[in-house]
């Protein structure tokens, strides 16, 4: 347990404290942003030389269909579930300690979503004819596939990035009015639009809690049903691996999974460049770390459920992909995925002596490179291990993927910081005054 | 012509006496106001608010299910493809899109019920507000000039540090 002092951080402290970061950039600042842009940009350029060039400049091919692109898609709107799902979760069961730590997760949500709700479009190839995915007049009778998955995608995301922005919008409001009254030029008027006349009263306050607690309900549904719609877009066909009724929940529960380890290297990296350390307790990792812990053995236990059905059942079929995966070329990845989210999770939070901030943020950041490679390993060796022999295939992908994905990473990077730059990313009104940590 | 007072209080409950008082005393709901930095927790009856979110969110779910189930079924009807007397879409295909339609609706239509119920897109009065400080609760009153008094002695009992004339 950790001790406390009797010392209380007054309301001013707590609102400049969380204030302070959205004053004048540092130099570090500066240079974190330029790099993120600039490795952005250079995605955005591969995507334009793609679309120039044509989709054959990526290393997807016969029989491989689905390279980096489809593992980036699964892999990000895996992370969408660490702000919203957790946030709503912890809002519905009323934990107070969840507070410092909400809007991090949401903006995480919805930045994740904008990035992996792209890569059905870069995927496309022709992205300027995505809109053949909806039943538009058809005066060319074009056979559109209205019974493909990428429609339910299109459906799903949709709903759950909406859903998101307004659920990270709401309890935005409280805190943006208060900061339109205290600044000038060009943040006041930002502020003052998005805080739409905000005045503190009742009857505003009671709509936007009651609000916030229907959304947080909604959300939760929405959101394993997105997961669940991006497994079945694998699961829907007969590939071998693919045909499982346990991946919907297999695929929520490895979305939770990645979804807190980014929340937890995000509050790691959050709390040391804006000296939140006063705020992000180790508490708050503490609680995640634990969290992340039990679902990494929910995670080895769908993998192992997964697996030794495949193996028991011995289908020669899915047996060639069970071996590229667990012998094969595939399989030094496959160890290292188990590796990182297993074993390291396992060792590094299961032991309380070791569930330090800064072994949470290795064992997060060993999950991420694991659930990424999760994904891979799904989709990649199944596809280029068909049912016919004679179609195996092999994939590596060129340096537009590899830049591409890069991309995503530092788009991410480049969204946060201009997030955290113009709004608080601790809820100034929802956080109550609370004793110091004696660490 | 209205008066608007604001009293100041350190604490939920003296406000909650002085609402419950001034509502004995026949101020309506219309006439009182809450304002503060976080949100009040007020016993159950003092100043409640009528609510219609939950019904809102159902409604607006019925209806984009609604609309959903008609794109489906227009498209399925009137899309000009030859298919051999074949559906266009198959069962769960459409389930999934109503699923996610039908939560979209919810969604849109709790925001957009938020919005209305804490009037932030509704016309304001040009009624006065009190400065909001840090941790305090500020109770607006609206009266007549000749009920000025009355309001002021009762929020003064329940424990009103300091009133001011809006």
């Amino acid at each position: 347990m950790v001790a406390a002092t009797e010392v209380i951080i007054p309301y001013h402290e707590v609102r400049d404290d969380l204030w302070r970061p959205l004053g004048p950039a540092s130099g570090r600042y500066w240079v974190a942003l330029i790099l993120a842009f600039l490795v952005s940009a250079w995605g955005l350029g591969c995507w334009g030389y793609q679309i120039y060039a044509g989709i054959g400049v990526a290393g997807i091919n016969r029989p491989v269909s689905w390279g980096f692109y489809l593992v980036n898609f699964v892999f990000w709107i895996g992370i969408s579930h660490a702000g919203t799902l957790i946030s709503a979760i912890l809002r519905l069961t009323d934990a107070g300690w969840r507070k410092p730590v909400t809007r991090v997760a949401e903006a995480i949500t919805v930045f994740a979503l904008m990035i992996g709700g792209m890569f059905p479009l870069i995927h496309l190839g022709r992205v300027w004819v995505f809109y053949w995915l909806i039943p538009y007049p058809n005066s060319r009778l074009l056979w559109p596939n209205f019974r493909s998955p990428l429609v339910w995608d299109l459906t799903a995301i949709v709903t759950y990035l909406t859903g998101s922005m307004i659920y990270l919008y709401l309890p935005l409001i409280p805190d943006v009015a208060q900061l339109a009254q205290e600044t000038t030029g060009w943040r006041k008027r930002l502020y003052s639009a998005l805080a739409m006349g905000w005045t503190g009263s009742d009857r505003e306050w009671h709509s936007l809690e009651f609000a916030m607690k229907l959304m947080a309900g909604l959300i939760l549904a929405v959101a394993v049903s997105v997961h669940t719609v991006v497994s079945w877009d694998f699961s829907m066909s007969l590939a071998p691996t693919w045909h499982s009724t346990i991946f919907g929940p297999y695929f929520v529960t490895g979305a939770i999974f990645s979804g807190i380890a980014a929340l937890l290297l995000v509050m790691v990296v959050v709390r040391r460049a804006l000296h939140l350390e006063k705020y992000l307790l180790k508490k708050h990792f503490n609680n995640l770390g634990k969290l992340l812990l039990l679902l990494s053995v929910a995670w080895l236990y769908f993998t192992a459920a997964e697996n030794l059905t495949i193996w028991y059942g011995n289908d020669p079929k899915e047996m060639q992909v069970f071996g590229a995966r667990t012998r094969g070329g595939y399989a030094p990845f496959f160890w290292f995925m188990v590796f990182c989210n297993f074993v390291v999770p396992f060792v590094l939070l299961g032991i309380r002596r070791l569930r330090t901030i800064n072994n949470t943020a290795i064992a997060a950041a060993c999950v991420l490179v694991g659930m990424w490679l999760e994904r891979f390993l799904i989709i990649v060796p199944t596809l280029a291990t068909p049912r016919l022999a004679a179609s195996w295939g092999h994939y590596a992908p060129t340096w537009v993927e590899i830049s591409i994905s890069c991309a995503t990473f530092s788009g991410m990077i480049f969204m946060y910081l201009v997030f955290s730059k113009l709004f608080p990313i601790i809820s100034v009104w929802e956080f109550e005054p609370h004793p110091l940590e004696d660490e | 012509m209205s008066v608007y007072l604001s009293a100041d209080f350190a604490s939920v409950e003296p406000a909650t006496k002085a609402v419950r008082d001034l509502k004995s005393h026949g101020f309506g709901l219309d006439d009182l106001a809450v304002y503060s930095d976080e949100p009040i927790l007020f016993p159950r009856g003092v100043l409640d608010r009528p609510r219609h979110m939950s019904l809102t969110a159902v409604f607006g779910a019925i209806t984009l299910m609604l609309v959903a189930t008609g794109f489906i079924y227009f498209t399925q009807h009137n899309y000009p493809l030859i298919t051999g007397g074949m559906p266009i879409f198959s069962f769960w295909a459409t389930g999934i899109i109503t699923y996610e339609f039908t939560m979209f609706g919810a969604i849109l239509s709790t925001f957009a019920c938020f919005l209305w119920e804490s009037g932030l897109i509704r016309k304001r009065d040009s009624a006065p507000l009190p400065r909001i400080r840090p941790e305090r609760i500020h109770l607006r009153v609206r009266c007549n000039p000749d009920q000025t008094d009355a309001a002021n002695q009762l929020m003064l009992r329940a424990g009103a540090s300091e009133i001011t004339r809006l």
